[in-house]
């Protein structure tokens, strides 16, 4: 009986507990909400991007580029008077994550802008919820085109070369090294879409440059693969004239280092996305005159502006700055550009004023379509070259040729029709 | 002392007053909290489901994401190939969810112990990548994402009283089974399951039984979650995934029902606050899980006072 | 289909089994002897991977290839005896529910570790040189490094045959897991007998991380690539069995290397719903000690 009772007692202060509990816990709510929103003089802007996980050397050093530019805009004075501040999320690589940190940005930090993660299909997520809440967008280092396309909404900017540039212009650089002659092929990418649309639009695109080209065989391991051995054999029995590799960072390293092993290199020439941290991690290894592409790879960029970048880049950081890190700082400069114009941080007035304008970049100019607000940016194609580089410490690109967007570009009719019809 | 219904720690007062402020929320917090509030509630009814093996029947389960992901692909997909409404598809999605629960708990249930966890583990991988290699039917690891909910129920505020509104029924009906007859006895089969088999229950229908329930509300939790964020992937399948309404039972309290309630609060606010304050937001995850674990096996609720049943 | 292809593919799985077989004998020693299921095995082998990176990274590469290789996973046993004391200890008695948190809680604690320390950067470590090279079999050429790995990896099985039937330590141990308090009553300290069971499964994920640096690139996200991987071994061989994790290695080695060519969306598949089919026939494994797992029941 006397524990019954003593039972009813606690029963009865566990629930007083529970309800201050309760309530202590919504005004701690209430006061982080406060506490994390704007202040006065400053406009905030913000990045989910992946911080950990395989791919987070991608999302760091493009948060690198896009501190980089936002410190330059405050030393100035800031826009439009006001200083500019980011916040920072990591999405984990999982697309609920990312929706979540978008969603706290916007509706607790009142962000201005949004620039976009690593992942297409964080990205394909996020561009949905900006468009919902008219947060402009800016898509640097995922490039899924359905971006442009299928998922387009107004509010998004995609300033790196996308699925369908890219390997068009990689093919642009193959039709012209072999002419004529016909030649075999061999494929490898990672099993999503990414993948497989590059390697459909590098084959569509060789016939459509007039290269004969005949896909001797085509292979999809998962993304993130560690164990490439099975699928080399395949690849080297084949005797293709060219192996075109889809598989990018710390995948694109594994490959190479198995495929090594198995005299891929010796028998074909290997077409790769070989940019600055594959070529420092390999240290050397790379076989010269393999094809190599990059969307921004410093040290074959023309222009003061990148250079300047770059010494900047590489005195802060102690490193080479990678494509996203350039690419992250084109980001910020488009959008700083667009709120020059517009006169104003609001959604609607940006994408008015730099939908089908020009804007000047680190990288040079670059105009924003108006069909699809895909920038007119440059792939660059070369071949890897022999030696290190003494200077930047890894093997960098010969023959190197920037292929212009506006040849690789998906026409606008022919980004229109993919559209949803607003 | 003769076996208390499972499901303590529920007082009437507390109930009350959080249902006030549940209903309430909309008008007083601001938007973007009433989204974290959505994210809570569903995680409450995914690890409440969870509990239901967990906690009560004593069954640990590693393999719950399998259900809240097929419950959020049962949506999703209806809505990419147009097999049928979103009012249709949602209320499939627990079903839909059960059924294999039912089939896929008849062969788990075989195994006790750490073998159960490991076989609902597997079975958990076995499902995420056939959401991954189906690429034709399920797009692959790019996941689903597009208008597949009723733009109505966008609406931030629209949205949390549906989501609360169903979350509230389900943990009633939860509640409810946690106080009947079957509930008694699945909490007679967590305490001793030799001796329950041997006073004539028909032990592994109750398991199988509570494996399919379990598994039914997991999958409603699953097609919550679509509401909220448009989309499916694969990774809603995983066993990391799996191991989240675990986690938050545990933190909370796997012994009592508002444990996991508690425990998704907790949860969902200290992850949304770590990420945005810190880098290092796993570590921070990782070392307060560490310490719930060695330190307060009985959850935040024995810190608040509660009872332990055991 | 000729000799020459047929025989890569029985070396390309075989270079996949052997170092699936280092990592989970690892896991299922621990198990064995312990009773503990350890979640953040992955995190080890990552752990010794980048340790190799960053002894590489001291000098020439060339000179440091073999004692890298040892000191690696000797640096992650220190830590792995370390961890033992202060955390597993308190767990042996738990229920798996919380061993399997712990154990979850502490890999996302070292996976933000490796992240502070290491940072993002993929590494990568190079061949050496004298395994560099290749072997020819009917015109078609095979790394020699693979051979090694597939070599390491029998010695690890013959080290660990010799070392649980044949030495003193092996039988404390064998005997700890029949009976821990008579084997203490005896005078013997099952303590420091537990650490060093748990310092070498950690020694072992390590090893298996430093052998793959040279085949891998090296950076986060390796532990979880590995962790489920390194499970379905164990698990279909039996875990707490040496010789399991081998047939278990072996049996998913051949899946990954010639499954995923011939049926490549359903491979992978075929992996769980073997372990499924394990589980629920024999559910202590393969070839693991059935009692064992009966003893499990209430």
């Amino acid at each position: 009986m006397a524990r019954n009772s003593k039972a009813e007692r606690r029963e009865g202060r566990a629930g007083r507990i529970r309800s201050l509990f309760g309530a202590a816990g919504l005004a701690t709510t209430l006061v982080l909400a406060g506490s994390l929103s704007a202040r006065a003089g400053e406009v905030t802007v913000g990045q989910s991007t992946s911080l950990s996980g395989s791919i987070a050397q991608l999302g760091i050093t493009g948060q690198r580029g896009i501190t980089m530019a936002l410190d330059k805009i405050n030393a100035e004075g800031g826009l439009l008077g006001q200083k500019v501040r980011l916040v920072v999320a990591d999405d984990g690589m999982t697309p609920a994550n990312g929706t979540t940190n978008v969603r706290q940005m916007i509706l607790s930090d009142h962000i201005k802008a949004l620039f976009g993660p690593v992942s297409s299909a964080v990205g394909a997520a996020e561009e949905t919820l900006a468009a919902q809440y008219r947060i402009p967008y800016f898509l640097f280092t995922s490039n899924d085109v359905r971006m442009t396309t299928q998922v387009f909404t107004p509010y998004a900017f995609q300033v790196v070369p996308n699925t369908v540039m890219e390997p068009r212009a990689v093919a642009r650089y193959l039709a012209e090294l072999v002419g004529k002659k016909p030649i075999t092929l061999a494929i490898i990418t990672p099993n999503y879409s990414f993948g497989r649309d590059s390697a459909d639009s590098f084959v569509a695109a060789l016939r459509a440059y007039g290269v004969d080209v005949k896909v001797l065989t085509q292979q999809f391991p998962k993304l993130g693969e560690t164990d490439y051995t099975p699928y080399i054999p395949p690849l080297v029995a084949a005797h293709a004239d060219y192996v075109f590799v889809g598989q990018y960072g710390g995948d694109l390293i594994t490959f190479t280092k198995q495929a090594l092993g198995f005299g891929l290199f010796k028998v074909s020439t290997v077409v790769g996305q070989y940019g600055r941290q594959v070529l420092t991690a390999l240290a050397g290894q790379v076989p010269a005159g393999t094809i190599a592409f990059d969307r921004a790879p410093y040290w074959a960029m023309e222009g003061e502006g990148v250079k300047r970048f770059t010494e900047a880049y590489h005195t802060r950081y102690h490193e080479w700055p990678s494509a996203w890190a350039i690419l992250g700082y084109t980001a910020v400069e488009t959008w700083a550009a667009g709120v020059k114009k517009a006169g104003d941080f609001d959604g609607d007035k940006l994408v008015a004023a730099l939908s089908g304008t020009t804007v000047e970049t680190i990288r040079g100019p670059i105009t924003l379509r108006a069909c699809d607000h895909q920038g007119n940016v440059a792939e660059y194609v070369g071949r890897v070259s022999r030696e290190v580089d003494p200077r930047y410490g890894q093997q960098i690109y010969t023959d190197v040729k920037a292929i212009p967007g506006e040849e690789t570009m998906l026409t606008c009719e022919e980004a229109q029709k993919l559209q949803p019809r607003h | 002392m003769t076996q208390r219904a499972y499901g303590g720690g529920i007082s009437m007062v507390g109930v009350g007053i959080a249902a006030l402020l549940l209903v309430a929320a909309p008008w007083v917090v601001p938007t973007s909290w009433l989204l974290v509030l959505e994210n809570v509630l569903v995680l409450a009814l995914f690890a409440t489901a969870t509990n239901l093996l967990v906690g009560w029947t004593g069954l640990v389960s590693f393999g719950q994401a399998a259900f809240y992901g097929i419950g959020a692909y049962t949506v999703a997909l209806a809505w990419l190939h147009g097999i049928a409404p979103f009012s249709l598809a949602f209320v499939a999605a627990p079903l839909i969810a059960g059924l294999i629960a039912l089939f896929t708990g008849a062969i788990a249930l075989r195994a006790r112990k750490l073998y159960f966890a490991l076989l609902t583990l597997a079975f958990s991988e076995l499902f995420y990548v056939l959401a991954e290699q189906l690429y034709d039917i399920t797009n692959g690891a790019n996941g689903i994402f597009g208008a597949m909910v009723p733009a109505l129920l966008i609406s931030p505020r629209i949205g949390f009283y549906f989501t609360l509104a169903v979350v509230m029924v389900a943990l009633l009906l939860l509640y409810r089974i946690g106080h009947s007859p079957f509930g008694l006895a699945l909490q007679a089969i967590r305490e001793r399951r030799v001796r329950a088999e041997a006073l004539g229950l028909a032990v592994s229908h109750h398991e199988l039984a509570a494996f399919t329930l379990s598994g039914a509300f997991c999958g409603l939790a699953g097609a919550l979650y679509v509401v909220h964020d448009q989309t499916a992937y694969p990774e809603l399948l995983n066993w990391v995934k799996s191991g989240e309404p675990v986690i938050v039972a545990v933190i909370g309290g796997i012994s009592s029902f508002a444990g996991p309630l508690w425990g998704a609060l907790f949860y969902q606010i200290a992850h949304d606050a770590l990420v945005a304050l810190t880098r290092d937001w796993q570590m921070a995850l990782g070392a307060l899980l560490l310490l719930v674990v060695l330190f307060r096996p009985g959850g935040l609720v024995s810190l608040l006072g509660g009872r332990e049943e055991r | 289909m000729n000799f020459a292809s047929v025989a890569i593919e029985v070396l390309s799985a075989l270079t996949a089994a052997a170092n699936l077989f280092i990592i989970a004998a690892g896991l299922s020693l621990v198990f064995g002897a312990l009773r503990i299921i350890n979640l953040a095995h992955g995190s080890f082998y990552m752990i010794g991977a980048l340790l190799m990176a960053s002894l590489f990274a001291l000098g020439r590469p060339e000179i440091l290839f073999w004692p890298a290789l040892v000191l690696a996973p000797l640096l992650m046993a220190g830590f792995g005896a370390i961890l033992e004391r202060l955390l597993f200890r308190r767990i042996y008695h738990a229920e798996h529910l919380v061993q399997l948190l712990l154990s979850y809680a502490l890999s996302l604690m070292l996976a933000d570790l490796a992240l502070r320390i290491w940072g993002a950067d993929t590494r990568s470590v190079p061949t050496p040189a004298a395994l560099a090279g290749v072997l020819v079999v009917g015109g078609a050429s095979f790394p020699l490094y693979n051979l090694f790995v597939i070599t390491l990896s029998l010695a690890v099985g013959l080290g660990l045959w010799v070392l649980l039937r044949h030495t003193r330590f092996g039988w404390e141990i064998r005997a700890a897991v029949e009976d821990a308090e008579g084997l203490s009553l005896c005078g013997r300290n099952v303590p420091a007998l537990f650490t060093a069971v748990f310092a070498l499964g950690a020694f072992l994920a390590a090893l298996g991380g430093a052998a793959v640096a040279p085949l891998q690139a090296i950076g986060p996200g390796m532990d979880s690539a590995i962790l489920v991987s390194a499970f379905i071994v164990a698990v279909i061989g039996g875990l707490g069995s040496i010789a399991g994790a081998a047939l278990g290695a072996a049996i998913i080695g051949f899946f990954q290397a010639v499954g995923t060519l011939w049926l490549p969306t359903w491979a992978p598949a075929f992996i769980f719903l073997a372990m499924i089919m394990v589980l629920v026939i024999r559910p202590s494994g393969l070839l693991g000690a059935a009692q064992r797992a009966w003893a499990e029941e209430d």
